[in-house]
C-alpha cells in the first residue's frame, strides 16, 4: 500500500490541533505538523497527540511550513502527501475522496474545491466579491482553469511533490502550486469538499498581497 | 551633447555590470530582462532627448530642464525602492531556506 503522509501547517492552533490530529489519524500513515513558531502550546499539544512535529525557529508563513513538511515527508518515503489545514475547517473523512484519483493513478495532484456542490458556508463577501476576483486573476492572468482558486486541501503524489517546490512563504503558495501544476503538465483532478468557516480568513487586501508576492517571486526566480 | 554622452557611458557601465551578473548567475533570467529593458528605455530616452522634451511640453509639463530633472529624480527613486524591494524578497527567501534547514537538520 502507498504510504500516505498528512502535512498540517499550524500557527497558534492550540485550540484545534489535537482534534485535527485525532480526526486525521485513521486516514493516513504519518501526520507531520509543522509548527510555524507558535506562541501558544501548539507544539507540545501536537506532540502529545502523537504527530511528528517540526518547529520553525521563526515564523515564516503557511507556504514555508508546507514546503518544510513536503521535504520531510519525501525524505521519509511518503508516496502521497496531503495538505490539510490545522484550524479544523476541513473534514478528515474527505481525505479518502482526495487520495482516490492518486491511488487509481488518474492524477498527479488533487485539488479540493468548494464550488463543486458540497457544503461550504462561505462568507457573503468572499462568495460574491473576493473569489470572483481571484478566479478572474488565476484564470486569465495565470492561465489556471480550476474551480477553486484558493484552497488549502490538496493531495500530491510523490512525483508532483518533487516537482513543485513552494517558493512563496505566505498565502500566495496556493496560486503558485496551481501555476506550477499546469506549467509542468501534471495530471489534475478536482474533488468537491466541505469547508466549515470558523473565521473570515483571507480578505481583499490579502488577495492584493498574493498578487504582489507572485509578481515579485516571478521576477527574482 | 556632452551630458548625453556622459549619461550613455553611465548606462553602458550598468549594462556591462548587468551582463557580468548574469554570466556569474548572480541574477535570474527574469531579473536580467527587467533591468535590460529598464536601461534600454533610459538609453533611448537620452538619445532622443529633444523629441522627449517636445513630448514633455505637449503633455502639459513645463519644458524647463530643471523640472525634467526632478521628474527623472523621482523615477530614479522609484527604481531604487523597487530594487530594494527585490533584494529584500531575495533575502527573505534565503531566510526561509535557512529556517527550513535548521528545522529539518536534527530530524533527517
Amino acid at each position: 500500500m502507498p504510504k500516505i503522509a498528512c502535512v498540517i501547517p499550524a500557527y497558534n492552533e492550540a485550540r484545534n490541533i489535537v482534534r485535527v490530529i485525532t480526526e486525521v489519524r485513521p486516514f493516513v500513515d504519518d501526520i507531520i505538523v509543522v509548527d510555524d513558531c507558535s506562541t501558544d502550546d501548539t507544539f507540545a499539544l501536537a506532540q502529545t497527540a502523537g504527530a511528528q512535529v517540526l518547529r520553525h525557529p521563526i515564523n515564516r508563513g503557511q507556504g514555508a511550513a508546507l514546503e518544510t513538511g513536503n521535504t520531510y515527508a519525501l525524505d521519509h518515503n511518503a508516496d502521497i502527501i496531503i495538505h490539510f489545514d490545522g484550524d479544523g475547517q476541513f473534514l478528515a473523512s474527505e481525505i479518502h475522496d482526495m487520495v482516490a484519483p492518486l491511488l487509481s493513478d488518474s492524477a498527479d495532484i488533487v485539488f479540493g474545491s468548494r464550488f463543486l456542490g458540497k457544503k461550504a458556508n462561505l462568507p457573503f463577501a468572499k462568495k460574491y466579491l473576493i473569489y470572483p476576483l481571484a478566479t478572474v486573476f488565476t484564470r486569465y492572468i495565470l492561465g489556471i482553469k480550476l474551480s477553486d482558486p484558493q484552497n488549502g486541501f490538496r493531495a500530491l503524489n510523490r512525483r508532483a511533490a518533487e516537482i513543485i517546490k513552494i517558493a512563496n512563504r505566505g498565502m500566495a503558495h496556493a496560486s503558485e502550486i496551481q501555476t506550477k501544476t499546469f506549467k509542468n503538465k501534471l495530471r489534475v483532478a478536482e474533488v468537491p469538499i466541505t469547508v466549515i468557516y470558523h473565521h473570515f480568513g483571507q480578505r481583499l487586501s490579502g488577495g492584493f498581497r498574493i498578487m504582489r508576492d507572485l509578481l515579485i517571486h516571478k521576477i527574482i526566480k | 551633447m556632452l551630458q548625453q554622452i556622459i549619461a550613455l557611458v553611465i548606462i553602458i557601465f550598468f549594462v556591462t555590470r548587468l551582463f557580468k551578473q548574469k554570466t556569474k548567475q548572480e541574477i535570474g533570467l527574469n531579473e536580467f530582462r527587467l533591468w535590460l529593458i529598464f536601461w534600454s528605455i533610459a538609453a533611448v530616452a537620452i538619445i532622443f532627448i529633444k523629441q522627449l522634451d517636445y513630448l514633455v511640453v505637449r503633455l502639459g509639463f513645463s519644458g524647463s530642464g530643471i523640472n525634467f530633472l526632478i521628474y527623472l529624480a523621482v523615477l530614479a527613486l522609484f527604481y531604487l525602492v523597487f530594487r530594494l524591494r527585490l533584494e529584500l524578497a531575495k533575502t527573505d527567501r534565503q531566510l526561509t531556506e535557512l529556517t527550513r534547514e535548521i528545522t529539518l537538520r536534527p530530524k533527517k
